[in-house]
């Protein structure tokens, strides 16, 4: 067990290197540069426009920049600075990982939470009318695009007579102490995230835990366990344990979903997570800030796989023993 | 003869404090006493940046800094007539080189005084230092020669220009004054670099030290920034009432123009600026009760900006290059474009006729411009066509090049931007019934940016900012500039000063002498004709064909007070003159 894990890890450093490389030459790819992103401003003329690009070091080639980034990230853990922020990459992504892994770990939970348990009673009862009804749910979550369900909602609220939409508080308790008041406005405003980023998850979740159970449910050791003389909670416990082994892996790669996949609602939501920041990265061309969170991404999809990997290897001995 | 001295105290006492409050254009001030307190909650599109002015090129950030500290001279936010800020009042010299500026007896929010030093340490580090990411060296560089500060007391110094400089005055009310003895010792003065990084946004809010109508108070990334009012504010209304009215001033960060829209119906925002496709919902909400008051005015400040279509003389193609400078050709091209339609159905009527650069009622715009559009007519723009030998010779629907190739070429237009591109649809149609192909290329607004300064481009549709000055939107409009794209050969990129004369048309050339007679005039009212010969030269020869200008349309909370149209139809709104009702 040791031995496989020290190996996962070890592989993790030149997948590292490689994702760096394709990023970088993606981001080349891009046309423009930050600076061309200014000259709209009335602020900037021809000389500022030469003197910005030598200065943050664009009219070097893309090989030499790249040299350079990486250079600094292997001999002093410098991840660059951002071009627009002056401040480095590494502390502006800090900044907003707090609310970026509490939503996401809440969104997971609540996918989990719902479409799971949804999802094994449409297998107890396939083709009735609750798992018709749970199917056209799911598929609903996984067809609407989750920025139309935020406006839709948003607006919903409104007609309602909401007095403070989006975001994660009311502006009265944006950055004042925490407080019993400051929850309760926590809870009132954090549904709305939650809900629209989780909906497509949940649906998804659920149409695979119904098929993992049916398949489960149909497979020769249920019927064993049934000739046995089990009791059918019984028989119940052990094939859904089963039919979980698969939801693990799926676990494992939701993580960067929920972390990067939902850049437009969390843009629509106002919410302060790094989706947006991300976004607006991407927009001016703000390289080193876009590699950095693209390699936090790659890093945290191969945490997720390496987790997911450990899980089933420590619930299924069928895969520790390969 | 102690009564006396009384009085005599009173009266000087009076004086000085008259001198060193600064009482605001009485258009500011309310016609019946206003609340004091409340909480003013505006948008924010983003997070700021920097809160260095000079350490940033991002609007957000030029959002709350000016809020934050003042200029010397201030230009009023509605008829950009300037007037004293820092500076109580200045002189200027009989041969215009000399501009001695009385400092006003400011302090800082920390208590300590304004003084002279603060004024030069802010123009040697940030405005002429050409590492300051937001530097104005080229607004204070006359043919080469740097505008030098001189301190002559602590209330008083001397700028020392090395020619007259028409545009000193408004240029300088660009310079936002930063205290010396809070941001000297965070920048390192041996690494010019190093101003970049002094007040970025994670230094503490008590480091952030002004002269402005409000103190910053709270920053909580991406979602909102907090100003309070400053207690050592220097304006006052006509009633004698320090400014602002309100005692706190909040930023939220809203990204999304449809939650903004959201947020201000549901009360968490007090005012915010429309487009022209929303007016109409927003009046029949108002009919019908909505807590709130919209504006509608003909533009007159500096945006919208005018929506122009760049025409590319350094073609790539030869044929459309020789095309594209024909001077019959561009004519053509503009009594192709509808613009009463577009007026009509891109901006739901609420556009007027971009024929300038500068709104009508600004004082540069040249009147004469109205008489030099060529109208919407297909039968002129035709037999113009008809007379370049550009005919449809296979009759095929498309005209040829006396070569035989199809008459075509594309248009390139910012894809976040539906009018622009409605435009080009618009202008499209209108071509094809000519006979003339117009492709239409949405592109992301950076790459629009770098195909345009690029020169690579058959059609452009873009709208720059305007300024109060003419001088400081040079770069774009006098030939030869870094951002006049449509005929970018002409830019030296060794010497931008010196463009490559020989290769402008005639009219380019008189533009250019226009533009530089322009900067080194004094004299206003001479200024301003130069600037009505730059204007009637693009409205006759058409390097660029302006479109439309957007009318400008608001939407405020009725419980704001002191916030109103004049009779001119310029809307009445600023931070520090609004109050809560």
């Amino acid at each position: 067990m040791i031995s496989f894990i020290i190996r996962r890890i070890l592989i993790m450093i030149p997948m590292m290197i490689v994702i760096s490389m394709i990023c970088f030459f993606i981001i080349e790819l891009q046309p423009g540069d930050y600076v061309s992103t200014l000259l709209e401003n009335p602020r900037i003329s021809g000389n500022m426009i030469i003197e910005l690009r030598a200065q943050l070091g664009l009219d070097k080639p893309g090989v030499v920049r790249y040299w350079l980034w990486v250079k600094g990230i292997v001999t002093k853990g410098d991840f660059g600075y951002s071009f627009a922020h002056n401040r480095p990459v590494g502390d502006l992504i800090w900044e907003r990982m707090g609310w970026t892994v509490a939503l996401a770990l809440t969104t997971i939970v609540f996918q989990w939470a719902i479409g799971i348990p949804l999802g094994i009673f449409s297998a107890r009862h396939p083709y009735s009318f609750m798992d018709y009804l749970l199917t056209f749910l799911a598929f609903l979550g996984l067809s609407i695009p989750e920025f139309f369900l935020a406006l839709i909602l948003i607006f919903w609220m409104l007609s309602m007579g909401a007095t403070s939409i989006g975001g994660l508080f009311s502006a009265q308790f944006v950055g004042a102490p925490w407080s019993f008041a400051k929850i309760i406005d926590l809870f009132q405003h954090i549904w709305l995230p939650i809900v629209v980023v989780g909906i497509g998850g949940f649906g998804g979740l659920m149409r695979v835990m119904r098929g993992n159970t049916l398949d489960t449910l149909g497979s020769p050791f249920v019927s064993a366990l049934r000739a046995r003389g089990l009791s059918e909670k019984t028989v119940r416990k052990h094939a859904i344990k089963n039919a979980l082994n698969p939801m693990v892996s799926i676990a494992g790669m939701e993580l960067p979903n929920v972390f990067s996949g939902t850049i437009i609602v969390a843009i629509v939501l106002g919410v302060p997570t790094m989706g947006p920041f991300f976004y607006e990265a991407l927009l001016s061309h703000d390289d080193y800030l876009i590699m950095t969170f693209l390699m936090f991404i790659a890093f945290i999809t191969q945490i997720g796989n390496l987790l997911a990997d450990f899980i089933l290897a420590f619930i299924d001995p069928r895969i520790r023993m390969s | 003869m102690r009564k006396i001295l009384f009085v005599v105290c009173l009266l000087v006492a009076f004086v000085a404090f008259a001198t060193e409050f600064k009482v605001v254009d009485p258009m500011f001030t309310p016609e019946s006493k206003p609340n004091m307190g409340g909480t003013l909650t505006l948008r924010l599109a983003g997070s700021p940046q920097s809160w260095l002015f000079y350490g940033s090129l991002d609007n957000n950030a030029y959002t709350v800094c000016y809020n934050l500290f003042d200029p010397l001279i201030e230009a009023n936010p509605v008829t950009n007539e300037l007037g004293p800020g820092l500076a109580k009042s200045w002189e200027v010299s009989d041969d215009g080189l000399e501009v001695t500026f009385h400092l006003r007896d400011v302090k800082w929010s920390d208590g300590v005084p304004l003084t002279a030093d603060d004024v030069i340490f802010t123009f040697e580090n940030f405005v002429m230092n050409k590492y300051a990411r937001g530097n104005s060296i080229d607004r204070f560089t006359l043919k080469g020669e740097t505008i030098r500060w001189v301190k002559v007391d602590d209330k008083t110094l001397v700028a020392k220009l090395p020619y007259p400089y028409g545009a000193f005055f408004f240029v300088t009310s660009h310079v936002l004054i930063y205290p010396k003895h809070v941001v000297a010792p965070l920048i390192n003065l041996s690494d010019p670099d190093s101003v970049n990084k002094a007040l970025t946004t994670d230094t503490p809010v008590n480091k952030i030290v002004g002269t402005g109508a409000f103190v910053l108070s709270q920053y909580v990334v991406d979602q909102k920034v907090v100003l309070k009012k400053n207690p050592a504010g220097w304006k006052k209304d006509q009633y004698g009432n320090q400014l602002p009215y309100v005692d706190e001033l909040v930023y939220l960060i809203v990204k999304d123009a449809e939650v903004n829209v959201a947020k201000f119906l549901a009360g968490e925002i007090d005012y915010m600026t429309l487009n022209a496709r929303d007016y109409s919902n927003f009046k029949i909400k108002e009919r019908e009760g909505a807590p709130i008051k919209v504006f509608k005015a003909l533009p007159t400040g500096n945006t919208p900006s005018p929506v122009h279509i760049a025409i590319n003389f350094d073609n790539k193609d030869p044929e459309l290059k020789a095309l594209f400078r024909n001077d019959a050709f561009r004519f053509a091209l503009e009594y192709a474009l509808d613009r009463d339609r577009i007026i009509d159905q891109v901006f739901n009527t609420l556009a007027t006729y971009g024929d300038s650069v500068y709104p009508t009622n600004a004082m540069w715009y040249s009147k004469y411009v109205d008489k030099l559009r060529r109208p919407y007519d297909l039968e002129k723009a035709e037999a113009i066509l008809d007379e370049l030998g550009l005919v449809d010779k296979n009759k095929d629907g498309w005209r040829e090049f006396p070569s035989g190739k199809v008459l075509e070429f594309t248009i390139i237009m910012n894809n976040a931007s539906k009018s622009e591109q409605d435009i080009a649809l618009i202008y499209q149609e209108d071509l094809k019934t000519l006979g003339v192909k117009l492709n239409t290329q949405p592109l992301d607004s950076s790459i629009r940016s770098q195909k345009a300064t690029g020169g690579d481009f058959d059609l452009c549709i873009w709208a720059f900012g305007t300024q109060p000055d003419p001088q400081l939107r040079k770069a774009i409009w006098q030939p030869g500039g870094s951002l006049y794209y449509w005929h970018l050969s002409l830019f030296n990129k060794d010497n931008p000063d010196a463009p490559f004369m020989e290769d402008m048309t005639s009219w380019e050339t008189v533009l250019w002498y226009v533009w530089e007679k322009a900067a080194l005039e004094m004299d206003l009212a001479r200024r301003q004709h130069l600037y009505y010969i730059y204007q009637d030269i693009y409205a006759e020869m058409l390097p660029v064909i302006f479109v439309v200008r957007e009318m400008d349309v608001r939407a405020g909370s009725n419980k704001l007070g002191n916030m109103y149209q004049t009779e001119a139809g310029s809307f009445v709104f600023t931070n520090y003159s609004v109050f809560k009702k």
